[in-house]
Order: structure tokens, then C-alpha cells, then sequence
């Protein structure tokens, strides 16, 4: 004999749901994440980049890994940022129209001629440097240009802190280690500004139609939003609903993995989806 | 990104208040149903169908969706927190009793301790239906004509020591009896 299940009495679900939300707001991962600034999720970045490199042996450092560059030149490209940074804090226009790869490439060259040492060393030299330099600034509404962009100082700091993760893995990957995923604090501040670039990509990309994407990044460090995009505030409602992993959407934006590899799970319109996913992979937060 | 729940459950982790919408809509009604299993249709019920999905969207990481799918943990959420609610209404007669005890003036119950005593009727009387003739026969009148233990006493002729140990035994035995109710509800 099968018990009659009593119909749900009227209003119970709305009620329900507002006793939720006052519980615990919507948008923010479970459980919380402590606010950084900019200038500590890169300085954080920094750090977990240094230990990576502190524990490889010589050989490592020539081992190839994006472009032409082998682990050491690579690192020598990342002291030319910080070169570039600090240019365009001192007001240089020329740091802001500068390319990202041509203008560091002396610096990756010259550091065939040093060892290993010296090159981590002068590294990591231009970034507490920097450190010292940002110090207090972060939060001061400094807008600063560089490599073509223009950024308020504090996103741009978490930018370059998506830089030295996406290149720490870069050097792991080459090295036969295993990726490092960034602490959920760090985290936060990396998927919030690649959710906060995404409308500037899609545009980029040719999407101009106006939507309302729900982008749910899930795991420690995601988070939910409602991203609009188009030249026009969208009138509909949510039309996609894009469920990736926080670590993943990372990956993407950092133009470090596909849509496809990631298995997004995607409801409502799903070619208009996959078209943002798509233009995400263009940020190239490398 | 694994089965339904498995994404339901990183959902509710990330904040995505739409996820709890979409489980409201596809579980709710059997949240409700168990909640109702134990103790009957009416506010007490819907209470703890809120109490199931708030605590679900405060502690998302409680449910583990390795461990079994979120229907049977919301149902088997509803049912503790049903029988919770039972259990509270006993010790509220217990108190009752041992209050009148001391007053012999009693306020009447409030509509809402009226409700919700009509609520655990039925789950009650089934469980008191299970207890020996002795300790029924004092649960009885305590439960559903409101004795004190003294009018208890005198009513079957036991001395009022006797009745107060009887009642004791039987609440002790009750919450027993409804705890097992649960664990081999399905």
C-alpha cells in the first residue's frame, strides 16, 4: 500500500526560501572566504612560485615550456613584467602600449648567460621590490596601463598573481610535477576578476547580443554570478546557466585548458554558453 | 562535474540560491511527506521542511553526495527533525505535569500548544498503543485527559509515588520507541 503524499501547502515554498537567504546570503562560496587585497593574493603567488622553483635541480631550468622559452628564460620574462610594472607606476605611457611578450623578451634572453640562482634571485628581488613599492596603494583607485590594458592597481595586482600561478604551472607541468591550485582566499580574488573581465571578452569575441549568463564556479574559492553581457542591460532572464569548477574557469582564462576539456554542465542556452566559455579562453591571463 | 546531486550539492556550495529553488521544486513535496509520516499535516510539519532546507543551504557540506542520494538525506532530515519535534512535546507534558504539581491553578494551553498537540496525536498514540497495560494506563490519563499524577493516583487507586514512576518509565520508554520508529523508517 503506497502513502498519499499531502500536496505542498501554497506560500511554504517562498517561505521556505527567504528563511534560507536570510541564513546565508546568496552569491558566496560555503564556507567563507577571508577578503585579501591584491598586493597579498600576488604576493602569495609569488611565494608559492619561489618554492616551486627553490626545489628544482639545474636541470630543470633548461627544460622547455611555453613558447620558446625554457623554465629559466621564462622566468627572466617574468622579471621584464615586473620591470614594465614598475615603469608604468612611475607614469611611463610606454609600459602601457608595450607588448607583453616582445617587450620582456630581453630579459628572458639574457638570462641564458646567468645561473639558475641569479635569475631566481633577480626575480624575486623585482617582486618584494614591487611589493614594497604597492604597499597601501591598492586600494587608493590608481588606475594603472599595462601590456594594453588598463586596470585599477589592486586588479591588476590580482592579474599578475594569475600570471605567476598560471606560470608556476607552467614550469610544473614541464618539470613532471603536479599542478598547484592557488589557497580558496587567492582563489576568490582570481575567479572574481576573470568573472569581471568576461563581459569585456565576449564583446571582444563578437557577442554582442544581449544575455544574462548564471555562472556558477563551483569548489573552495567559487562562488555564483550573474554576468551580463551585450551592449544592452539584458531584459530576460537568466538564459544559461554555466556550472564549471572554480579552478577550471581559471584554466580557462589563462587560455590553459578548452571548454570541452572541462565538461562544463550547462543548462538553457547552450551554444550561447559555450560562446562566452569560448571568448573566455581569449583573456589570456598568462 | 559528477551526477545530479554531486552538482546540486557544489551548487549549493558556491551560493547559487537557484539551486536551492530547483531542489525545492523536485524534493519539497517528499521533505513534506516525511515530515507529515511523523507528525501529521499542519504547521508543525512545514516547519521543519524550512528547518530541513535552511540547514541544508547553512551546511551544504553535511550532505555528502558519496554517501546516498539528497532525497533519501533530506527525508531521513525531515524525519529526525519531525521526531525532534515530538519528543520536545513530550518533555513539554512532562513539564506540564511536574508544573501542576507545584500550581494548582493552571493556564490553559495557547492555541498554538493546542495545534501542536493535535499534530503529535497521532504519532504518539501509535507508540503508546506499544507500551504495557500498566504504564499505557498512566500515559493515557496524563496525555489525553491532562491528570496530574496525584489525579492519576487516585483515578486507578495506586499510590501517588507509583504513578509518578509509571509516567516516568513510560515517557523514558516513548522516546525509545519513537527513536526506533525512525531508524527503521525507510
Amino acid at each position: 500500500m503506497t502513502a498519499t503524499v499531502p500536496p505542498l501547502p501554497s506560500g511554504l515554498r517562498s517561505r521556505v526560501l527567504e528563511a534560507s537567504l536570510r541564513a546565508r546570503a546568496a552569491g558566496g562560496p560555503f564556507p567563507e572566504v577571508p577578503e585579501i587585497s591584491g598586493a597579498e593574493a600576488y604576493r602569495r603567488a609569488a611565494d608559492a612560485l619561489y618554492q616551486t622553483l627553490d626545489q628544482l635541480a639545474a636541470p630543470d631550468w633548461r627544460r622547455p615550456t611555453i613558447r620558446d622559452l625554457n623554465v629559466q628564460s621564462l622566468v627572466g620574462h617574468l622579471t621584464g613584467v615586473e620591470d614594465d610594472l614598475r615603469r608604468a607606476l612611475a607614469g611611463d605611457s610606454e609600459a602601457e602600449t608595450a607588448d607583453h611578450v616582445a617587450s620582456t623578451q630581453p630579459a628572458a634572453a639574457r638570462q641564458a648567460s646567468h645561473d639558475p640562482v641569479r635569475t631566481l634571485q633577480e626575480w624575486r628581488g623585482a617582486v618584494d621590490s614591487m611589493l614594497a613599492g604597492v604597499a597601501g596603494l591598492d586600494n587608493h583607485g590608481i588606475i594603472v596601463g599595462l601590456h594594453g590594458i588598463r586596470l585599477p592597481l589592486n586588479a591588476l595586482l590580482v592579474a599578475r598573481a594569475f600570471e605567476l600561478w598560471t606560470h608556476e604551472n607552467d614550469v610544473r607541468l614541464s618539470c613532471g610535477l603536479p599542478a598547484a591550485v592557488p589557497d580558496p582566499a587567492r582563489l576568490h580574488q582570481m575567479t572574481a576578476l576573470g568573472v569581471g573581465l568576461l563581459p569585456f571578452a565576449a564583446g571582444r569575441a563578437g557577442l554582442r547580443r544581449s544575455a544574462r549568463v548564471h555562472l556558477v564556479l563551483t569548489g573552495a574559492g567559487g562562488g555564483t554570478w550573474d554576468v551580463e553581457l551585450g551592449d544592452e542591460q539584458p531584459s530576460d532572464p537568466v538564459q544559461a546557466t554555466i556550472v564549471i569548477d572554480a579552478v577550471g574557469f581559471c584554466r580557462l582564462v589563462a587560455n590553459r585548458a578548452t571548454p570541452a576539456e572541462l565538461q562544463p554542465h550547462i543548462t538553457g542556452d547552450r551554444e550561447h554558453a559555450g560562446a562566452v566559455l569560448a571568448a573566455a579562453t581569449t583573456l589570456a591571463l598568462d | 562535474m559528477g551526477g545530479t546531486d554531486a552538482v546540486l550539492a557544489a551548487r549549493l556550495a558556491a551560493g547559487d540560491d537557484q539551486a536551492l529553488a530547483e531542489i525545492f521544486d523536485r524534493l519539497g513535496t517528499a521533505v513534506y511527506g516525511a515530515a507529515v509520516g511523523v507528525i501529521g499535516v499542519g504547521s508543525s510539519a512545514q516547519d521543519v521542511v524550512q528547518d530541513v532546507f535552511v540547514e541544508l543551504w547553512s551546511h551544504p557540506d553535511r550532505y555528502n553526495p558519496a554517501a546516498g542520494s539528497l532525497r533519501a538525506y533530506l527525508t531521513v532530515l525531515a524525519r529526525h527533525r519531525a521526531v525532534d519535534t515530538v519528543r520536545s512535546e513530550l518533555r513539554r507534558i512532562g513539564r506540564q505535569e511536574r508544573h501542576s504539581r507545584l500550581t494548582r491553578a493552571e493556564a490553559p494551553p495557547s492555541p498554538g500548544e493546542q495545534v501542536l498537540t493535535a499534530e503529535v496525536a497521532s504519532t504518539v498514540r501509535s507508540a503508546i498503543a506499544g507500551l504495557p497495560a500498566a504504564q499505557r494506563q498512566v500515559i493515557e490519563l496524563a496525555y489525553y485527559h491532562e491528570m496530574t499524577c496525584r489525579e492519576v493516583a487516585n483515578a486507578i487507586g495506586i499510590p501517588e509515588g507509583t504513578a509518578k514512576s509509571r509516567l516516568r518509565l513510560a515517557l523514558a520508554k516513548l522516546e525509545s520507541v519513537l527513536d526506533r520508529q525512525l531508524l527503521e523508517s525507510p
